[in-house]
């Protein structure tokens, strides 16, 4: 019987990751990531679930020994925060091009230096063009849920490759919610046994990754492309599937919040999309159209759907948790994809960007009530007067 | 959602995951025995079947063959590194430049 | 790790007549002529038969033997970044662990093995060879050692030997030996902390069934193993292909290199010389070496002598005093 609990999002991706089954948990500690694995040891440890868990020497080896796991045909889970993801960078595109489908779990930290505990995307999103698929979850329930859906998505013959279920350090990570726990033979229903096509088994060999003609490269590439192109398909069947065996109301690539008749827009992912939520009801009593579009996969970038969802608005704002220096709006990342998924309307919207919540910074509904302001400004004017806007720290 | 899909021309065609077949009993993929300027030619009669050859080859290039009691050399595949020449402890190797094989590898065309 | 899969008994061999036959390291491949690794290869694949994994960390096994798109190994093998054998094997091993305990696969625990460079092992691949030895995994760790990063054009390791001209310590007016460093020595640094590892050995292609038996024997024992396998590169050392295997026998015959077994703390020798040679008669065959001085080639000596003597590590044969420079 399903039952509902109160769980944080570290508990929920261990318990997402203990329903699917996980046959292969590699660790390592590093906040605030650490509460998965503490939460899946003890799981191992009183027998709740049967799988290896090995300690891993790093975060490097710690996704080494998930794909390695993943290569002889065993469902593997790791994961990570901040410097531990980039630690990790080099083994993300064998997993990807090996086409390994092992999960990741992230819970976003900023990076060094200095030190600083707090929640930023910048880690993970440092990682976006490896050949993942990487998503944000807003609640320790979608947390949950993805966990799930990510699995049943990257093994997709269509598919195979390897995702990063993500959730915001501490917004999300630490702050419990409800969760409702399936029951374990309906997630077996929806998620199949993994089957690697071609696993490192001596009564079948194969070999690995040999080198291959320059020429073959791209050609190799051509192939995590097309890849990335069937994928979209094979989201929009597995979050149909999941709604319909689970009762949620998933939409696949993009959720809209109080959008029908707005004027102006929040574009944002993860745990901050709750409090959008909240800053969009208190903007509406006062008389701002405003709405909220939360991403729900930046790789594979739904381009079509974001087009579509932000076509409607007359001025968009992103909000960057994550950082992209010296890039082309001198901010953060979204808008870049925003606006190159825009271009080819006939009709766009305005768009800026939002630096905020970075450092693990806590977005304020003043904060939204901010950038309403100069969204409903630019939503008069048709245009906007910059490209990105650093809340807290623009001049008068 | 898009049913797009690319084209990629036969040759350059690589498996998923880059996931080839293993070889059986030799590579054909990498034949190597063009590679060679000297080949090592056995004295049957001189041959005490000591096996140094076979053991010591880095390409597996010498086998016992059991019926015939002889070493079996494999012209496809050996290097021409004689190592086999250099660890014969019956001095019945001795390396023969390919010019003077009216089929040396460097007088084909197309070596193999 | 926690269940006993591997019931297996390797055979010991007694003499080369007993070697089996069958490659599966097969010839097609593109290793330079008379390559020491390439003969690693062939004569560990034969003493661990099909029903094995191999795991090819970057390097000059990975890269010679698998370009384009082909492979020379008849068993399954696995390309990993030269940064992360013993992870790859850590992760392949704790597969195979659940997936037999959930019936999922049927056949007996695969032999996992790691063929890794010196520098997969020792240098940039430290951590993961560590990890693995020290988690216990059932699986064993071969470095086969060609003293250099070869397969980018010979560079200097940490299994580089004091002397060696690389083309990252090339001999110049300010520095006249080339390298100056001494090297590590793996065995002794898995030895020293690794209380999962039962077994470590170092064996040479001068003394193939030695090798063959000491593969064997490891992969015997559960958990997890170290070979420190002599693999010479006539490339990178610059001397005649044909003489791989006479300066493999050289090396042990001037102590440059030793064979020797450890079995649950307990040491044995195999091949040690009745006298050492000096290390000239072995460096003078290599042209990496061309440049040294007298001086140079006193300083490896002592090196060399200081070796074999230390504390622990008894010889079988007393070493001489220092020895006159040829």
């Amino acid at each position: 019987m399903a039952k509902e609990v109160f769980y944080s999002g570290c508990a929920a991706a261990a318990y997402g990751a203990k329903f699917s089954r996980v046959e292969v948990i590699s660790s390592y500690p590093i906040r605030p990531y650490t509460g998965i694995m503490m939460e899946l040891s003890k799981l191992v440890a009183n027998g709740d679930l049967d799988a290896e868990f090995v300690h891993g020497e790093g975060e490097h080896a710690q996704v080494s020994i998930a794909y390695g796991a993943s290569a002889a045909g065993a469902r593997a889970y790791t994961g990570s925060s901040g410097v531990g993801v980039t630690y990790a960078m080099e083994c993300y595109s064998p997993a990807a091009g090996g086409r390994l489908p092992c999960q990741m779990a992230i819970a976003d930290r900023a990076l060094d230096p200095p030190g600083d505990f707090g929640s930023e995307h910048t880690d993970v999103m440092s990682a976006r063009d490896q050949g993942w698929i990487m998503g944000w979850a807003e609640t320790p329930q979608e947390v949950f849920d993805n966990t799930i859906m990510y699995y049943r998505i990257g093994e997709d013959p269509r598919v195979m490759l390897p995702q990063f279920c993500c959730q915001d350090g501490y917004f999300v990570s630490h702050i419990p919610g409800k969760v409702i726990l399936p029951d374990q033979k309906a997630v077996d229903e929806y998620l199949p046994p993994y089957n690697n096509p071609h696993p490192l088994d001596p009564t079948r060999p194969v070999s690995h990754g040999p080198q291959i003609f320059p020429d073959q490269g791209p050609a190799i590439d051509l192939q995590r492309a097309q890849a990335f192109l069937d994928t979209p398909k094979v989201i929009a069947e597995a979050v149909k599937d999941f709604n319909k065996q689970f009762g949620r109301k998933y939409s696949p690539f993009v959720e809209e919040y109080m959008t029908d008749d707005a004027d102006i827009a929040f574009f944002i992912m993860g745990g901050h999309a709750r409090t959008a939520r909240f800053a969009v009801n208190h903007l509406r009593k006062k008389g701002v159209k405003a709405g909220m579009v939360k991403l729900r996969f930046v790789r594979p970038w739904p381009t079509e759907a974001v087009a579509e969802a932000l076509s409607k608005f007359k001025a968009v704002g992103t909000i960057e948790t994550s950082t992209s220096y010296g890039g082309a709006m001198r901010g953060g990342n979204l808008i870049h994809e925003v606006r190159a998924s825009l271009y080819d309307l006939p009709k766009r919207p305005a768009v800026t960007s939002f630096m905020a919540g970075l450092g693990g910074e806590v977005v304020t509904l003043n904060e939204f009530y901010e950038m309403a302001k100069i969204l409903t400004e630019a939503a008069k004017s048709g245009k906007v007067k910059k490209g990105v806007y650093w809340l807290g720290f623009e001049p008068d | 959602m898009s049913d797009f899909k690319f084209k990629i021309p036969k040759h350059l065609e690589v498996p998923m995951g880059a996931v080839i077949p293993a070889p059986v009993k030799e590579n054909p993929g990498m034949i190597t025995g063009n590679w060679r300027t000297e080949r090592p030619v056995i004295d049957h009669e001189a041959c005490t079947l000591c096996l140094n050859c076979f053991i010591f080859c880095p390409d597996a290039c010498w086998h016992l063959d059991e019926k015939t009691e002889k070493m079996m050399w494999n012209a496809r595949y050996c290097k021409g590194c004689m190592i086999c020449v250099n660890e014969c402890p019956a001095d019945c190797l001795t390396p023969q430049n390919e010019l003077d094989f009216p089929k040396g590898v460097v007088r084909l065309d197309k070596p193999f | 790790m926690a269940n006993p899969v591997k019931t297996q008994n390797l055979e010991h061999i007694k003499g080369i007549r007993k070697v089996p036959q069958e490659e599966y390291y097969v010839p097609g491949h593109r290793t330079c002529q008379g390559c020491g690794p390439a003969l690693v290869y062939k004569l560990v694949s034969k003493a661990t038969g099909p029903n094995s994994i191999f795991l090819g960390p970057t390097g000059c096994m990975y890269v010679a033997n698998t370009s384009y798109l082909c492979s020379p190994w008849a068993y399954p093998w696995m390309h990993t970044q030269i940064t992360n054998g013993g992870a790859v094997a850590s992760g392949i091993e704790a597969a195979y662990q659940v997936l037999i305990r959930k019936g999922k696969y049927k056949g007996e625990l695969p032999n996992i093995v790691v063929m890794a460079g010196d520098g997969g092992s020792i240098d940039i691949g430290l951590q993961a060879m560590s990890g693995m030895l020290y988690r216990g995994h059932d699986a064993l760790f071969i470095m086969y050692d060609n003293e250099s990063y070869a397969n980018t054009g010979i560079q200097t390791s940490p299994a580089t030997p004091y002397g060696a001209n690389t083309t990252f310590t090339p001999p110049g007016k300010k520095i006249p030996e080339g390298k100056v460093l001494f090297p590590k020595d793996p065995p002794q640094m898995v030895i020293g902390s690794h209380p999962a590892v039962h077994y470590v050995a170092t064996a040479s292609v001068a003394y193939p069934v030695d090798l063959i038996n000491k593969v064997r024997k490891a992969l015997n024992y559960k958990g997890p193993a170290f070979l420190h396998l002599h693999a010479p590169c006539p490339k990178g050392w610059l001397f005649d292909a044909k003489k791989t295997v006479e300066i493999a026998k050289l090396a042990i015959q001037t102590g440059m290199w030793v064979n020797y077994e450890w079995e649950k703390g307990e040491y044995t020798y195999q091949h040690t010389p009745k006298e050492y040679k000096p290390v000239k008669e072995y460096m003078k065959l290599q042209k990496r070496f061309d440049h040294l001085t007298d001086a140079h080639i006193a300083k490896m000596q002592a090196f060399i002598d200081a070796k074999l003597k230390a504390p622990g590590k008894p010889i079988a044969v007393p070493v001489q005093g220092p020895r006159e420079m040829a």
